[in-house]
C-alpha cells in the first residue's frame, strides 16, 4: 500500500485511460479488494497477477460495473475517460461496455452462448452499439474475424460455437471484444483454459491488437510467467491488496514484496530465462 | 434430412391437405344429420360410420382436425411464451422477481380453477357464435396451461444467469430484455419444447372436458376433443374399431410433430 | 357374501328338491346407487332409503304400480269424508310386527302423530300439511281409527302409500317393521342385507305365506358402469332404470333379460324465459312472451326423431305435462304435435316475422337467434339440443347449445334468470296433479318460466291458478280430473313448457328371477318383491 502511494502520482493519475481506488466488500464478509490502487495507460499492457480468490475478478466486474451495487459494498473510485464509474448510472456504464472497455474471459467455450450462431453473438454485439444496415455490421464483423486471424466466411458464420475448437472459440471471444475498437480490453484469465501452443498464439494476438489498435489491455492472470512477456507493467495482487506494482523487467529482477518472491521462485527456470530476455529486448 | 423426418413431414402435410378439403372429400358436412343413419358402422356413404345423431363421422374428423390442429399448438404456444416470461424471465432476474414468479405461479396452482372458470363463463354471454367459442376455449387453455413449465423455466433461467455467456454478452453491453429474448430464452429451448409438445396433447383432452363447464367448442362444431369423448363408455376396441381413427390421428399428428421439429432442436443444442 | 348366498341358494334349492315345493326360494340381489341416509321410514328422503321403506315397510294401503289402483294392505277397507279431510281405516286383526309385538289402531295414531310433528320435518309428511292446525287421531277400537286433517288432502288415501307404521311399543322402535322383509345387517358402503319377515301377513291364493324370498342382498354401488358388469356377471339379478344405451347393449346379447315397460312418468322438456326483469334484449322477450313463437318452435321440433334417435326408441313423443303413462289422469284428448317446419313458419309470418336469406327476422329486423341451455354430462339432453338447432335452423332459427354444470344452470334459472330457453328433464314420481301444484301456480317459485308472480301475468295462467285450486280441494275424482283435463289442454295451448319426450322405464331382470313384470313406477322391477321367487 505504502509503496503504490509512490508509484502512482497525482499527475498519472490525471494522464491515467483508467484510474482505480477501490475497496469491495461482499456483504459482512472480509473485504474482496482492499484499498486497491491502479491506473492503467493508454495504450499499454498491464498485468494483473494474483491467486484464484484474490479478487482479481472482482476488480475486473468493478470496472464494467457489474457487481451488484445493491449486494456489493464498493468504496472509492474507478475514474475513467473523466467519469468515476462507480457513481455512473446502469444506461452509461452500458453504452461504456463493449464499446469503450471490453471483456474476454476465461472459458471460451462457455463464454459463448451454445445456442447461437457465431453470425448472431457477433451481431448482437455489434448492435448494443450502433445502427446501420446488416451490410455494415457484416463488414464490422468479418473486419473483427479478420483482425483475430479468423476465416470470415459465411460457412464459418454459421457455425456453433460447439463446432469449433478452443482456440477459434477464445478468438471469435476475442473478435466480439474488439469490434467497437475498445479503448480498453480486459482479459481475464482469458489463456488459461487453452494448451501451451494455443496460448502463445492468443497472446501473441492481444499484443498485435494492442499494437495495431493501440488498445490498452489489462490482462488478468494467475500466471506471471505466461504474461510476462507481453505486460509493460505488471501489478501483484494478493489477499485484496496490490503488493507490487511497476516495470514488468523490475518486478521480475528486484520484487520487493515476500509473495512476488515466492512468485518468482515458482516459475520454471527456463521460461523465466527467456522472458525476462524477451522483456529485456523490448 | 433423416428418412423418418421426411415421413413425419410427408403425413402432416397429408393431414392438413386432407383437413383443408374437408368440403369436398365430406360433402356431408359436420353438421348434417343423416337421422336415419345414426350410430352407424362404417359404409360407402359414411366411411367412418355416423355418430350417435347421425352425423358423418370422417366429415367430423377432417373438420375437426382444421380446428384442433390449428389451435392447440395456438394455444400452446401461448402457454410456452407465457411460461417463458413468467418463469424464465423472473427465474433470469432472479431475487425478488423469482420469488413473486413462483408465488403467482403457486398461486395459479392452488387456484380453484373449477370455480374460476365457471365464473368465467358466468361473465361471458350464452349466445357466442361456435367459432367464437373455439377462440375463447384455446385462448381459456393457453391462458392456464404454463405453471408447470415456469417453475421448471424459472430455475433454468436463475443457472443462466450466472452463466460466462450470459456474463460475457453483459459486459458487450448488450440491453437486458435483447439480452434476455437473444441470449437466455434460446438457451431455455429444451424446456420450452417440451413444455409445447406435451400440451398439444394435453390442450386437446381438457378442451374436451371444459365443455362440462359450457365453454368447450360448442355444438355443432367437432373437435378432437369431442370426438374423442365418444371413447368414454366403449367397452372394447374390438367393439366399434373405427371409433378410435380420431385418437389414432392424433397419436400420429403429434408424433410426427415431435419428428420433425426435435431434429432442428438437436443441431440447435 | 356372494358365495354365502349361493349357498343359500343351494341348500334352498336341495331342501325345494326334497319337499317337492313348487317354488324355490333364496337370496335376491341388486344394487342401491347411494348409501341409505335413514332406517327410519318416516325421515325417508333419497331413493335409497326409500327402496328399504318399499321393501320392509306395512302400508295402511299400497298403490298397486301395474294397475295404478289403490289396494287394501294393512287396511282392509278405509272411507274418506266428503270434505276430503278424514279417513278412517278398518285394520287387519291379528297382524304383529317382525319382533312379535301385536299390531293395533294404537301404532298406527302413534305413527301418524310422529309423522304430523313439525319438529321431525317429514318429508313424507309434507304431502298431508294442506292447512295450519293439528292432526286428531281417533282410536275407535283396536281395529279401527279415523284421523282429521286441518284442511282437506287431496288424493288422502294414496297419500298412505308412503307412511310405513311404527310400533308405539316395540323397543326395538323402527327397526320392528310390518313389510315383508326386514333389515338384518347393515354395513357401511357396502352392503344392507334383508331377511324375510316371519310375521309378514301376506299369503299368496294357495295361502302359501310371503315373501317367497328368505332374503335380499343390496349392494351399495354408485356406479353404473359396475352395476351393468356385474349383472352381466350374474352377480346381480336386477336393474331399476335403465340407460337406453346400456338397455340396447344388453338386449343385443341377452334374451329376455332387458325390459321396456313403456313411457314413463318422466318427461323431457324445454322452457323459454319469461320472466319480465330477465337480463336479456327486450325483443327477445317478446318473442319468448308469445304464445305463437312458443307454439312454433313446439311445432318445428320433429320430436319423432328424438325419441328415436336420441333414445334408441325407447322414448315417446311427449304430449303435454302429463305423461299418457298415467292412466287416470292423463287427457287422452291430447296428441303430440306433430312436426311441421312449414306450418311453424306461416304461423310465425303472421306474427311478423320474415325469412331473409335462410335466417328467421322478427317485425324489427332483429335476426331470431337464442341460447338453450342444458346441464352437461347428460348425454342424452346434449344430443337433443343439438337436434333441435338443426331442426330449427330449418325454420331459421340460429340455436347456439350450451352446457353448464348443474349448480350453474340451477343459478341462472332461479336466481339471475340470466337464460333465454333451457332444456331440462322432469321426473315425477307422483301419479295425483297436486304433485304437480307447485310448477303449476303462478305464484309458485317453481313455476319456471316466470316465477314467483305476484298476480298471474297472463290471463291463462290466472285461469291455470283456478283450475288447480279446484282440482285440489275438490273431493269427486271426477271433477278434480275434468279442471286438470282442462289444465293440460292449456298448458298445450301455450307452450309454455315445450314437452319433448317421455322417456320410456328401461329394466333389466335376470331369467332366474320369477314372477317379474316390470312397471313404469317406482320401484319397478321389484313392486311385487314378495311374490318374487328364484329358480
Amino acid at each position: 500500500m505504502f509503496r503504490n502511494d509512490r508509484v502512482l502520482t497525482d499527475k498519472s493519475q490525471r494522464d491515467a485511460l483508467l484510474s482505480a481506488h477501490l475497496s469491495v466488500q461482499y456483504g459482512n464478509k472480509p473485504p474482496v479488494l482492499r484499498g486497491v490502487q491502479l491506473d492503467i495507460q493508454h495504450g499499454e499492457v498491464l498485468g494483473l497477477i494474483g491467486q484464484s480468490g484474490s479478487g482479481k475478478s472482482t476488480l475486473a466486474m468493478a470496472i464494467l460495473g457489474l457487481i451488484d451495487r445493491k449486494r456489493v459494498d464498493a468504496q472509492g473510485s474507478i475514474f475513467f475517460e473523466g467519469s468515476d464509474l462507480l457513481t455512473l448510472r446502469e444506461a452509461a456504464l452500458r453504452s461504456l461496455r463493449g464499446r469503450k472497455i471490453a471483456l474476454v474471459l476465461q472459458s471460451p467455450l462457455s463464454s459463448l452462448n451454445p445456442a447461437l450462431k457465431i453470425r448472431t453473438q457477433l451481431r448482437e454485439t455489434w448492435r448494443a452499439h450502433a445502427s446501420g444496415s446488416s451490410a455494415d455490421c457484416d463488414s464490422t464483423i468479418r473486419k473483427a474475424l479478420e483482425s483475430v486471424s479468423l476465416p470470415s466466411d459465411d460457412d464459418f458464420l454459421r457455425k456453433y460455437p460447439a463446432q469449433m475448437s478452443v482456440g477459434q472459440a477464445q478468438r471469435v471471444l476475442i473478435a466480439m471484444a474488439v469490434v467497437h475498437r475498445p479503448a480498453l480490453l480486459i482479459a481475464d484469465e482469458a489463456t488459461s483454459a487453452l494448451d501451451v501452443i494455443t496460448q502463445a498464439e492468443i497472446l501473441k494476438l492481444f499484443r498485435e491488437l494492442n499494437q495495431n489498435f493501440g488498445m490498452a489491455i489489462l490482462y488478468i492472470s494467475h500466471d506471471l510467467a505466461s504474461v510476462a512477456g507481453i505486460c509493460d507493467r505488471v501489478a501483484i495482487l494478493h489477499q485484496g491488496e496490490i503488493v507490487e506494482f511497476g516495470n514488468t523487467q523490475k518486478v521480475l529482477t528486484s520484487p520487493s514484496h515476500e509473495y512476488t518472491q515466492r512468485l518468482l521462485a515458482a516459475m520454471p527456470r527456463m521460461p523465466q530465462a527467456s522472458f525476462a530476455a524477451k522483456a529485456a529486448a523490448r | 434430412m433423416s428418412f423418418w423426418r421426411r415421413v413425419a413431414c410427408a403425413v402432416l402435410l397429408l393431414v392438413v391437405a386432407v383437413s383443408l378439403g374437408a368440403s369436398s372429400l365430406a360433402p356431408a358436412g359436420y353438421a348434417k344429420q343423416d337421422r336415419e343413419a345414426a350410430g352407424a358402422p362404417p359404409s360407402h356413404a359414411h366411411w367412418l360410420g355416423t355418430d350417435e345423431i347421425g352425423r358423418d363421422r370422417f366429415a367430423r374428423v377432417l373438420y375437426g382436425t382444421r380446428i384442433s390442429l390449428f389451435l392447440a399448438p395456438a394455444a400452446a404456444l401461448i402457454s410456452t411464451l407465457l411460461a417463458a416470461l413468467v418463469g424464465g424471465l423472473a427465474g433470469y432476474l432472479g431475487g425478488a422477481w423469482a420469488r413473486a414468479a413462483m408465488a403467482i405461479t403457486d398461486l395459479f396452482l392452488s387456484l380453484p380453477w373449477l370455480f374460476l372458470l365457471i365464473t368465467v363463463r358466468a361473465l361471458l354471454p350464452l349466445n357466442v357464435s361456435p367459432a367464437f367459442s373455439v377462440l375463447v376455449t384455446f385462448l381459456i387453455l393457453g391462458l392456464l396451461g404454463w405453471t408447470a413449465a415456469a417453475r421448471v423455466l424459472c430455475a433454468t433461467g436463475g443457472s443462466l444467469r450466472n452463466t460466462d455467456f450470459v456474463r460475457q454478452a453483459r459486459a458487450s453491453g448488450i440491453r437486458g430484455t435483447r439480452l434476455f429474448w437473444i441470449h437466455v430464452l434460446p438457451n431455455m429451448k429444451p424446456v420450452l419444447y417440451a413444455q409445447f409438445w406435451i400440451s398439444i396433447p394435453a390442450f386437446i383432452l381438457s378442451e374436451a372436458n371444459l365443455g362440462i363447464l359450457g365453454l368447450g367448442v360448442a355444438e355443432p362444431l367437432p373437435s378432437w376433443g369431442s370426438l374423442l369423448k365418444e371413447l368414454e363408455g366403449l367397452v372394447s376396441v374390438g367393439e366399434e374399431p373405427w371409433k378410435f381413427v380420431p385418437l389414432l390421428l392424433l397419436v400420429i399428428v403429434v408424433t410426427s410433430f415431435q419428428l420433425v421439429l426435435s431434429k432442428q432442436d438437436e443441431v440447435a443444442a | 357374501m356372494v358365495r354365502l348366498g349361493k349357498a343359500i341358494a343351494l341348500a334352498a334349492f336341495c331342501l325345494a328338491a326334497l319337499t317337492g315345493a313348487a317354488l324355490a326360494q333364496g337370496q335376491l340381489r341388486f344394487c342401491l346407487r347411494s348409501e341409505p341416509k335413514t332406517f327410519d321410514p318416516l325421515q325417508v328422503e333419497d331413493d335409497a332409503s326409500v327402496a328399504i321403506r318399499y321393501l320392509t315397510g306395512g302400508v295402511l294401503v299400497r298403490l298397486n304400480r301395474q294397475t295404478q289402483a289403490v289396494e287394501p294392505g294393512l287396511a282392509t277397507s278405509w272411507k274418506i269424508s266428503k270434505d276430503s279431510k278424514q279417513i278412517t281405516f278398518k285394520l287387519r286383526s291379528g297382524v304383529s310386527f317382525s319382533d312379535g309385538t301385536p299390531f293395533s289402531a294404537e301404532d298406527v295414531a302413534y305413527t301418524v302423530q310422529q309423522l304430523m310433528d313439525p319438529a321431525l320435518h317429514s318429508a313424507t309428511g309434507d304431502a298431508f300439511r294442506s292447512g295450519a292446525g293439528k292432526v286428531e287421531t281417533k282410536i275407535v277400537s283396536p281395529t279401527e281409527i279415523s284421523i282429521t286433517f286441518p284442511a282437506p288432502v287431496a288424493g288422502l288415501d294414496r297419500q298412505f302409500d308412503q307412511v310405513a307404521i311404527l310400533s308405539a311399543h316395540s323397543p326395538k322402535k323402527e327397526m320392528a317393521v310390518l313389510g315383508p322383509f326386514m333389515v338384518a345387517d347393515y354395513k357401511p358402503g357396502t352392503t344392507v342385507l334383508l331377511k324375510r319377515n316371519p310375521n309378514y301377513w301376506k299369503t299368496d291364493e294357495q295361502g302359501r305365506k310371503l315373501p317367497y324370498l328368505d332374503s335380499i342382498q343390496l349392494d351399495i354401488q354408485p356406479n353404473r358402469d359396475v352395476e351393468m358388469l356385474r349383472f352381466k356377471r350374474n352377480e346381480i339379478d336386477l336393474i331399476n332404470a335403465l340407460d337406453s344405451e346400456y338397455f340396447d347393449k344388453l338386449a343385443s346379447t341377452s334374451q329376455n333379460v332387458a325390459h321396456d315397460a313403456g313411457p314413463s312418468l318422466d318427461s323431457e322438456q324445454m322452457w323459454f324465459n319469461e320472466v319480465a326483469k330477465a337480463p336479456i334484449p327486450g325483443y327477445k322477450k317478446n318473442w319468448f312472451r308469445s304464445a305463437t313463437f312458443r307454439r312454433a318452435v313446439s311445432q318445428a321440433i320433429n320430436r319423432n326423431d328424438l325419441a328415436r334417435v336420441v333414445f334408441r326408441g325407447h322414448a315417446q313423443p311427449a304430449v303435454g305435462p302429463v305423461s299418457p303413462a298415467n292412466k287416470f289422469w292423463f287427457n287422452s284428448k291430447l296428441k303430440p304435435e306433430t312436426c311441421s317446419p312449414d306450418a311453424a313458419l306461416k304461423a310465425l309470418q303472421k306474427e311478423g316475422f320474415h325469412l331473409e336469406n335462410g335466417t328467421l327476422k322478427d317485425m324489427q329486423g332483429n335476426e331470431v337467434v337464442f341460447s338453450i341451455i342444458t346441464n352437461s354430462g347428460n348425454k342424452y339432453r346434449e344430443r337433443m339440443a343439438t337436434m333441435i338447432q338443426e331442426d330449427l335452423q330449418k325454420i331459421g332459427i340460429h340455436v347456439n347449445v350450451v352446457t353448464l354444470d348443474f349448480p350453474a344452470l340451477i343459478e341462472r334459472m332461479t336466481q339471475t334468470f340470466d337464460y333465454e330457453a333451457i332444456l331440462l328433464g322432469l321426473t315425477n314420481v307422483g301419479l295425483d296433479p297436486n304433485e304437480q301444484m307447485n310448477v303449476w301456480l303462478s305464484s309458485s317459485e317453481n313455476h319456471q318460466w316466470n316465477p314467483a308472480e305476484k298476480t298471474p301475468e297472463t290471463p291463462w295462467e290466472a285461469e291455470i291458478d283456478n283450475l288447480m285450486r279446484a282440482q285440489g280441494s275438490a273431493a269427486d275424482p271426477k271433477k278434480r280430473k275434468e279442471s286438470f283435463d282442462r289444465v293440460q289442454e292449456i298448458a298445450v295451448e301455450q307452450a309454455p313448457f315445450i314437452y319433448l319426450v317421455n322417456r320410456n322405464a328401461l329394466s333389466a331382470i335376470s331369467t332366474n328371477v320369477q314372477n317379474a313384470s316390470p312397471v313404469i313406477l317406482v320401484p319397478q322391477t321389484y313392486w311385487n318383491v314378495e311374490r318374487l321367487s328364484l329358480k
